[in-house]
This record gives C-alpha cells, sequence and structure tokens, in this order.
C-alpha cells in the first residue's frame, strides 16, 4: 500500500504531544505517594481496596449492559434509517443527536424530573436509562452509516443464489455492518465508565461509578491516586481491546470469503 | 491550494504564539476567583469607580469562579495561576498558609482611604487564628473572612416535628426511611458526627467539641463510620447540589446542609407553601468560613489588598448578604441593623459576634443566618485533615457504599465468556479454513505432479 | 406494513427521547427556580434572559462555546479522516498501536484529560487559554471522528484510489474527487459528534481555561449548579437553542424533498 501509511503521521505527532505526554505526565504523578516520594503505594492501595474494585468492575457490568441495550436498539434503526424501502425521512439520522447539544447536566436533571413526574424510582434501572439516553446516538451513526454505502449488488446476488430473507440478513447484511457495530461498542462502552455526571443525578449518588471514584479522589486533593486509578483502568481496558481487535483483517474481506 | 495551506498554518501559529505571550498592562487589571453566585455583580463595577477614586489608577476586574476547592489550589500551586485575590474555604486557608502559598495583604491605604479591614467580627478573628500553622503567625495578615455558617438539619415543617430533629439521632428514626438526603461532604459530616459519636464524653467535660473536630484520631473515624453505617437505611442520598430541589418538591423530609443551602430552600419553598426549617442539633456540628487571601503568584497585590478593604465595608457586606442569601462576617453596627427584623418575634444572644455593641444580647433577627449564643457554643472549627485525609475519604468511600451484587457478577460473567468464545470460535474458523486450503493445496499439486508424470 | 413498523419504531424511540426535553421547554415558561415545579405559567425567564442579567457573561460564554466547537470539529474532522486513511494502510501491528493511543482519550474520564493537559501546558510554560482549550478539544473530538470513518473505509472499494492515480490525477486531486465523496458521511458524523462532545465538555475545559478569564456554556453552567441549582434562564436559552435548530432540520428535510419530488 506505499507510503500512504503516512498520512496518519500528522495525527500522530498531534497525539505524541496532546495524549502520549500528558498522560505521561499523569503517569508520574500516579507513582509519587502522599510525600512525593516515587513508590507503588497508589497501586498496592488500590488491589487492596475491596470497595474500588467492586466499583470497577460494577461499573464494567454497567458499561456491558448498556452496550447491549444500545445494539439492541440502535441496530435495527440503523438498520431502518439506512433503507429507502422503509421510507424514513433523511433529516432523522439528525434528530437522534439534536438532545445532545442540550448540556447534559440540564439533560439528566430534567430526566430525574421525568422519572419523578412517572413516579419510577431512581436507582439502577434510571441509572442505565439515562446511560443508555446519552450513548444511543454514539451507537447509531456509525452502524447507520455502514449501513449507507453496502453494496446493493451484494445482496442481489445472495438473493439470486436463492438466499431467503433471513440468511441474506445473517450472512451477508450482519458480517457487513460489524465495523460500523465495532466502532459503536468502543464508542459507547469505553466512556461509560467514566461518566459520573449521570450516575451522581440518577440514583442520588448511591450508585458510584468508577469515574465517581477517580473524580472524587481528584477533588479531594488526591491527585497522586486517582492519577493511579485512571491509568490503572487505560491499561485494563485498553489491554482488552487491544488484543480484541484481531477481527480487523477479516473485515476488510468482509467476512465473505 | 499549497500556498492556501502553509498560510492557513502559518497564521494559526502566529495567533497560537500571540495568545500565549499576550496579556494587557496587567498593573490595570484584577482577577478574583469566587465561588459562583457568590457576590453582588454590581459590586465589581463599584469597585473599579472606587480604587480609581482612591488610587488615580483605573483598573479592569476580571471576575472569575469555580465550583471546588482542591481544584481550584490545583490550579494555582502546581499551574501557578496569577489570580489575584482568591476566596477559599477555611480548610483550604489552612492548607495554603501551610504550603506558603499565600502572601501578606498590605493594609497600608494611605491617609485618605478608609480601612474597612477592621469590621469584621473578632469572633471570626479568633477561630481565624485557630488555623495558625506556625507559632507567631498572624493569621489575619493573610486572610480577611468573607462569608460563614454552620452545618445542621434542614427539615420540612409539616412532615417532621421540631422535637424529632433537636438531635442527630434523628437519623435513625425510622420513620425518616429514604427521607434523609445527606451532603456529600465528607469534612462537615464527620465533624458533626463525631461530636454525636463522642456526646456523652463532651458532657462529661472529658473533650472539647473543638479538639474532637481538629484532632483527627483513627478511633474516631472508626466511630464515625459505624455511626454512618447504621443511619443508611435513612438516608436517600448523597448530594451536593441538588438536595434543595429535592426539598422543594418534598420528595426528600430532612437534608443534612449548610445554613446558607438552607437560607436559599427556606425563601425558595416559602413562595410555594411548602415550610422549611434550619436546626442545629444538640451534640454539636461545625462553623465554617471563608476568606479572602492573596496567593503568592499574584501580580496585582495592591489592588488585591483594596478589593478585599472594598468588601469589607458594611453596606457593601450587606448587599452581598442580600443577593447571595449567606451570612458575613461583618460585625459592625450598620450590619446589625440592617438585618434586624422587628416582624420576628423572639431574641437571640448575637453579642459573641456584634461584640461591643448595644442591645445584641437580644436581637430581633434570623436565627438560621445568626446562630444564638447558644448555639454556636457548640458549633467547631473545621480543620485541614492534612494527612488523615486518606483515611477519611476511604471511611467515606466505604460509607457510601457499593453496588456490586451477585446479579450484576454474574451477567458480567456471562457476558465476558460469550466474548472470549465469539473471539476463540473466530480464531478456530481461520485455523479451520487455514488448514483446509492448505490441505486442498497439497491435493492439488499432488495431483498435478500425477497428471505431469503421466503427460 | 414493514413501513409502519419500521416509523413506529424510530418514533417511539425518538419519543423517548425528546421526552426530558419537551419537559426542559415546558419548564421554561415558568417561574419556579427548581426544575419540576410548575408556579403558573409566566414568561418572566424569556425576558430576563434577555434583560442580560447574567446578561454580558452568558453571551461571551455562548460566543466562546461555538467558536471553540467549530474550530475545534474543523480541525478533528480533517485531522482524523487523513489519520484515518493512514491508519487503514497500516500493517496490523502499527495499526493496533495507534488504534489503542486514539482510544485513549476516550477511555480517559475528562477529569483526567483535562488534567493532563494542563500538566502539559504548565510543563511547558505555557498560559493557558485560548489555544490550550482548542489543543485539549481536538484532542478528544478526533477519535470520534476516526472511528466514525473508519467503517467507511473498510467498505470503500480499495482500488479506485489506485485507479485514480492511475488515470494521471495528482494524490490531492484523487483524495478531493475520489476519497472524499465515499467518505463525506462519515466525516459528517464525525463532524457533529466533534461539535456535541465539544459543547458539552466540561472538566477539560474547567482545567485547560487557566486565569484568562475564558468561560464556555458548560463552564458557566458547572460552576452555577452548586450553589443556587442551575441558573433558571438555562431553559429558555435551551429550548431557543433547540426549537431554532430543529426549525432549520425541518425545512432542510422539507426543501430535500422538494428537489426530490421535482426531479420525478
Amino acid at each position: 500500500m506505499g507510503k500512504r501509511s503516512n498520512w496518519a503521521l500528522p495525527y500522530i505527532i498531534f497525539m505524541a504531544i496532546f495524549v502520549v505526554a500528558p498522560l505521561l505526565l499523569v503517569g508520574y504523578y500516579s507513582f509519587l505517594d502522599n510525600e512525593g516520594a516515587l513508590s507503588l503505594y497508589n497501586f498496592e492501595k488500590f488491589c487492596t481496596s475491596y470497595d474500588t474494585i467492586n466499583t470497577f468492575i460494577y461499573s464494567i457490568g454497567i458499561a456491558m449492559m448498556t452496550t447491549l441495550i444500545c445494539i439492541l436498539i440502535g441496530y435495527p434503526a440503523a438498520y431502518f434509517m439506512a433503507n429507502s424501502e422503509y421510507g424514513t425521512p433523511k433529516v432523522m439520522a439528525m434528530l437522534f443527536i439534536l438532545p445532545m447539544w442540550i448540556n447534559i447536566l440540564l439533560r439528566t436533571l430534567s430526566t430525574v424530573a421525568l422519572f419523578d413526574f412517572m413516579k419510577l424510582p431512581l436507582g439502577e434501572g434510571a441509572l442505565i436509562f439515562g446511560m443508555v439516553y446519552n450513548f444511543l446516538p454514539f451507537m447509531i451513526y456509525p452502524i447507520y452509516n455502514t449501513m449507507q454505502k453496502m453494496d446493493k449488488s451484494l445482496i442481489e446476488a445472495a438473493q439470486d443464489l436463492g438466499a431467503n430473507r433471513r440468511r441474506v440478513f445473517r450472512d451477508v447484511i450482519m458480517p457487513l455492518s460489524m465495523p460500523g457495530v465495532y466502532s459503536g461498542v468502543v464508542m459507547v462502552f469505553m466512556p461509560t465508565i467514566s461518566t459520573f455526571a449521570v450516575s451522581e443525578l440518577l440514583t442520588m449518588n448511591k450508585i458510584k461509578l468508577f469515574g465517581t471514584t477517580i473524580q472524587e479522589n481528584i477533588n479531594a486533593g488526591m491527585l497522586n491516586y486517582g492519577a493511579a486509578l485512571s491509568l490503572i483502568m487505560l491499561i485494563i481496558i485498553g489491554l482488552t481491546s487491544f488484543f480484541g481487535s484481531d477481527d480487523d483483517e477479516s473485515n476488510e474481506t468482509g467476512g465473505l470469503l | 491550494m499549497k500556498h492556501r495551506i502553509s498560510a492557513f498554518f502559518i497564521a494559526l501559529v502566529a495567533t497560537f504564539v500571540m495568545t500565549a505571550t499576550a496579556q494587557n498592562d496587567r498593573s490595570n487589571v484584577l482577577k478574583v476567583y469566587n465561588w459562583a453566585d457568590y457576590l453582588d455583580l454590581e459590586l465589581i463595577g463599584e469597585f473599579e469607580q472606587w480604587y480609581e477614586e482612591q488610587t488615580g489608577e483605573p483598573i479592569k476586574v476580571m471576575y472569575e469562579t469555580f465550583d471546588i476547592n482542591e481544584n481550584m489550589l490545583t490550579e494555582i500551586e502546581i499551574g501557578q495561576e496569577d489570580y489575584d485575590v482568591v476566596c477559599p474555604s477555611e480548610y483550604i486557608i489552612e492548607r495554603m498558609l501551610r504550603k506558603n502559598l499565600l502572601q501578606p495583604i498590605n493594609k497600608d491605604f494611605g491617609p485618605n482611604t478608609p480601612n474597612w479591614l477592621g469590621n469584621v467580627s473578632p469572633f471570626v478573628v479568633d477561630k481565624f487564628q485557630q488555623m495558625a500553622t506556625q507559632p507567631g503567625m498572624q493569621v489575619s495578615d493573610y486572610a480577611i473572612g468573607f462569608m460563614w455558617g454552620t452545618t445542621g438539619f434542614l427539615y420540612n415543617t409539616r412532615l417532621v416535628k421540631p422535637e424529632e430533629v433537636e438531635s442527630w439521632s434523628a437519623l435513625y428514626n425510622e420513620r425518616f426511611q429514604e427521607r434523609i438526603l445527606m451532603k456529600d461532604a465528607f469534612r462537615d459530616i464527620y465533624s458533626v458526627m463525631v461530636c454525636y459519636a463522642n456526646y456523652q464524653d463532651i458532657l462529661d467535660g472529658k473533650v472539647s467539641r473543638d479538639s474532637l473536630v481538629a484532632n483527627i484520631t483513627d478511633q474516631n473515624i472508626y466511630k464515625v463510620e459505624d455511626a454512618l453505617f447504621r443511619a443508611k437505611k435513612q438516608i436517600a442520598g448523597w448530594e451536593v447540589d441538588f438536595g434543595k430541589e429535592r426539598m422543594t418538591q418534598e420528595k426528600a423530609w430532612i437534608n443534612v446542609t449548610w445554613s446558607g443551602d438552607a437560607m436559599w430552600a427556606i425563601e425558595e419553598t416559602a413562595e410555594l407553601g411548602v415550610e422549611l426549617d434550619y436546626v442545629v442539633p444538640k451534640e454539636g456540628s461545625n462553623c465554617w468560613f471563608d476568606g479572602w487571601v492573596i496567593p503568592v503568584y499574584a501580580k496585582n497585590p495592591k489592588a488585591a489588598s483594596y478589593w478585599i478593604n472594598f468588601m469589607c465595608n458594611s453596606e457593601n457586606a450587606v448587599r452581598n448578604m442580600n443577593e447571595i442569601g449567606y451570612v458575613s462576617v461583618i460585625g459592625t453596627e450598620e450590619v446589625m441593623d440592617a438585618m434586624t427584623d422587628d416582624e420576628i418575634e423572639e431574641t437571640y444572644d448575637l453579642s459573641y459576634f456584634f461584640s461591643g455593641i448595644d442591645g445584641a444580647d437580644s436581637l430581633h433577627i434570623n436565627p438560621v443566618m445568626y446562630p444564638d449564643r447558644s448555639v454556636i457554643e457548640r458549633c467547631a472549627l473545621m480543620h485541614d485533615c492534612a494527612d488523615k485525609n486518606e483515611d477519611m475519604l476511604e471511611m467515606w468511600s466505604r460509607v457510601k457504599g457499593n453496588s456490586l451484587d451477585t446479579e450484576m457478577l454474574t451477567f458480567i460473567i456471562v457476558v465476558f465468556t460469550a466474548i472470549l468464545a465469539a473471539i476463540a470460535w473466530h480464531h478456530f474458523k481461520k485455523w479451520r479454513k487455514r488448514k483446509m486450503r492448505r490441505l486442498r493445496l497439497k491435493e492439488f499439486t499432488k495431483k498435478m505432479h500425477d497428471k505431469g508424470r503421466h503427460i | 406494513m414493514k413501513k409502519f413498523f419500521a416509523q413506529a419504531y424510530l418514533w417511539l424511540i425518538l419519543a423517548v427521547l425528546y421526552a426530558p426535553i419537551l419537559i426542559i421547554v415546558v419548564f421554561s415558561f415558568t417561574e419556579a427556580k427548581v426544575l419540576g415545579t410548575w408556579s403558573g405559567f409566566s414568561t418572566k425567564l424569556y425576558t430576563s434572559l434577555f434583560a442580560g442579567n447574567a446578561g454580558q457573561a452568558l453571551n461571551d460564554a455562548i460566543f466562546n462555546t461555538l467558536f471553540i466547537a467549530l474550530v475545534a470539529a474543523v480541525i478533528s474532522t480533517i485531522l482524523g479522516t487523513i489519520a484515518a486513511i493512514g491508519i487503514y494502510n497500516m500493517r496490523q501491528k502499527e495499526r493496533r498501536v495507534v488504534n489503542f493511543v486514539n482510544s485513549i482519550p476516550m477511555i480517559n474520564p475528562d477529569i483526567i484529560t483535562g488534567i493532563s493537559i494542563f500538566l502539559l501546558f504548565v510543563f511547558l510554560g505555557l498560559s493557558r487559554g485560548m489555544m490550550s482549550i482548542i489543543c485539549a478539544h481536538i484532542a478528544f473530538c478526533t477519535p470520534y471522528v476516526v472511528l466514525s470513518v473508519m467503517p467507511r473505509l473498510m467498505k470503500m472499494n480499495p482500488n479506485i484510489y489506485e485507479a485514480a492515480l492511475d488515470l494521471g490525477a495528482t494524490p490531492f486531486y484523487a483524495l478531493r474527487k475520489v476519497l472524499m465523496p465515499e467518505l463525506w458521511p462519515g466525516m459528517i458524523s464525525g463532524f457533529i459528534l466533534s461539535i456535541t462532545l465539544s459543547i458539552d465538555d466540561f472538566a477539560v475545559t474547567l482545567f485547560t481555561k487557566g486565569s484568562s478569564g475564558i468561560d464556555t456554556l458548560s463552564t458557566f453552567i458547572y460552576a452555577d449548579a452548586r450553589k443556587g441549582g442551575l441558573t433558571p434562564e438555562l431553559r429558555p436559552l435551551s429550548s431557543i437553542i433547540f426549537i431554532s435548530i430543529l426549525t432549520l432540520l425541518l425545512i432542510i428535510n422539507y426543501r430535500a424533498n422538494k428537489k426530490v419530488n421535482n426531479n420525478k
């Protein structure tokens, strides 16, 4: 493919300065204990802290649930919007992201008001609702885009070869839309763990997510521990996605061959 | 096209350099860093006028707001931001003193300018002096108070009887299950609960509230944690700013909060027909303060000290109080006259605050804003937790609790295994494909080989 | 019949999504400070919004928010699209590394991203201000652009670019006329997501704005929330923003439909 991989160079340089270097600076703080000496104190603290690990695993659970629900709701939505046979207006996609332009605090507070109005209890259910509410557009958009450009001839070819509707969907449309789903999963799963405004308001802070823990520590002046916690989260989640993205090369060939 | 792109980038870099280095003439600018909604904003313009009158120099105030003390401290300590005058909470002032981040306030305003710094109530000056981090340090050289208050129960008078909230044990009253909102502020709640947990010792004279709140011991942390755990059934949530809203809507009946917040809520709900009141329970509580300080990185300390002076003026103090609903540290007769209200039937002893002024021992004044002597005697000053900070935060974390239950855990494990299985299946398919291909290739070359022989 | 179910499904979701927004709009017509209590119909909040109570500061905050969002989104989209093309052409090992670094701003909590860039500028001795805010916003928006463009790249026929080059086009011309039309929907998605993220951001802007006096709508709102609850004037403000964009969308839709009908 030649030198085209160099096109990523400007962004790589940008990331080196504005993502990697700052991360190293924050990482430096995570290796300082409370007296300012270099040590693994913060990491030991995490490993021995039942609460924090508990919160971390719980947050992963919430993120998984949110992602799954987003896929369940978002995939059909994207499918209906991308296929002209359903006659959806073109601007419908924009309508999904419009609520996001209202400030998150205001949005969440009015969700609380909505729950109060409908006499629904706040708590875990409300939390999941709030999370899905906030991240659904991030799932719909990539899937929608992928489906829009789906090569119709492939579908026709499958139909010509005698596949019924379900097979066409399962063996042609679904695999081809996977890159979009993958993007969506990444854009929903990862930020969910670090979002705290939603859990603070929709559970009255009774349910804590990992992002809240980090926030709490930094707001209480424990910058070192907060930095360590976010570094740990980065490593665990980053590495799992690092090894999980093996599927990329199969997507290049569309999974048909 | 290429030229246009390079021109664009040059312009971008130029703007970068310019904005990073540009500064107005700094002596004409005063950077103020205060809490949001914590000032009568009209005073800013009036200060600019007053400053020019007094010094003959023009001044422009850049007024900025923050919401978390510690983040403001990070900006100043690590970022060395050049705010001229800042209004932190008392424990952060103590921390800044300890870290030598403050410069003394120049109190020499010349013969023609009035000096209102003495308007601060001696009661407050004494409390501030308790924060001295070195022997011989005069805290009032570095910090001048702004507003103050207490922590207590904000409660709904229709749903809660006053007798029920006389004591912090209301937290264990099962009638209030899921009806109490706690402020998510571990320092204040600790101060309050440590008085509750050691009440017998206080009554016996074995220990004072001041020392209980100032000296944080592991044993007391444990006692407080235990006390809070037992209250969890009644606690509906841990709020920072939405407590007032839920009280207004009567979703919560009691809110452990600060007196300033309580004032806001009482006034707001009165318009809606909901009656709230505020009380400091008998076991004790804390009294909190905030104050103006000048960080060492300030570039205009002269204007900063004039600002602090201006804020201590009695009339300005009253205006601030009326605008934001909190209580000023200024203890002059003008303030006393402005804040007394003959419509209030009872009288309260505020002689500790408006010291030396006639009639201060029986004022018709709002007791939520100005606690009676009997109330203030059971309030202690909070200190910077210093090295106990970490333990306190951990305790607080444990109290607020964990949400991981078996259902969620099984869900996670199921999803995780499903993903692993999917990846394994995927790799298996690839491996099998490759194997099939290799086999087929082998057969094909073998066939070709055989055919070649026969031909 | 299929059509009916599909449409019903979509409109149902939208109804749920817009219910809280409806509450904001409805309660912008009442004076009560607390969201959720109704103290009678009144347009007082609208008049006080324009009378400039929080006036000048609010106007500045709105302007800053839009300026930062537009600049950051444009730069992110360009940077991210070109980067996506580059990443797509990398070998698997390199690609994995770059993808990982790309996802860092998405994994990290906002406050860490904010503090990290704050530390960067402190370390470099540069003062915080408009530039640091924009750089920070680009840093957390570009990953979303990359993720929006990537799926389109993967669906695209890789040979058309080569074909264009073979036919004599310069790389830049081929980029404009061949690649961009293919990637355009992904780019638009990424652009819109960037603007959304930038407008909503609070923690990053908080730490990167320094003492420069710049406030965005979010920092303006959040600072307020602690003391007296959200400024009630926010409700009419959000309602106005919301209704105007909605109207804009409907107009675009109407005109697009007209074009289609005319072409028929």
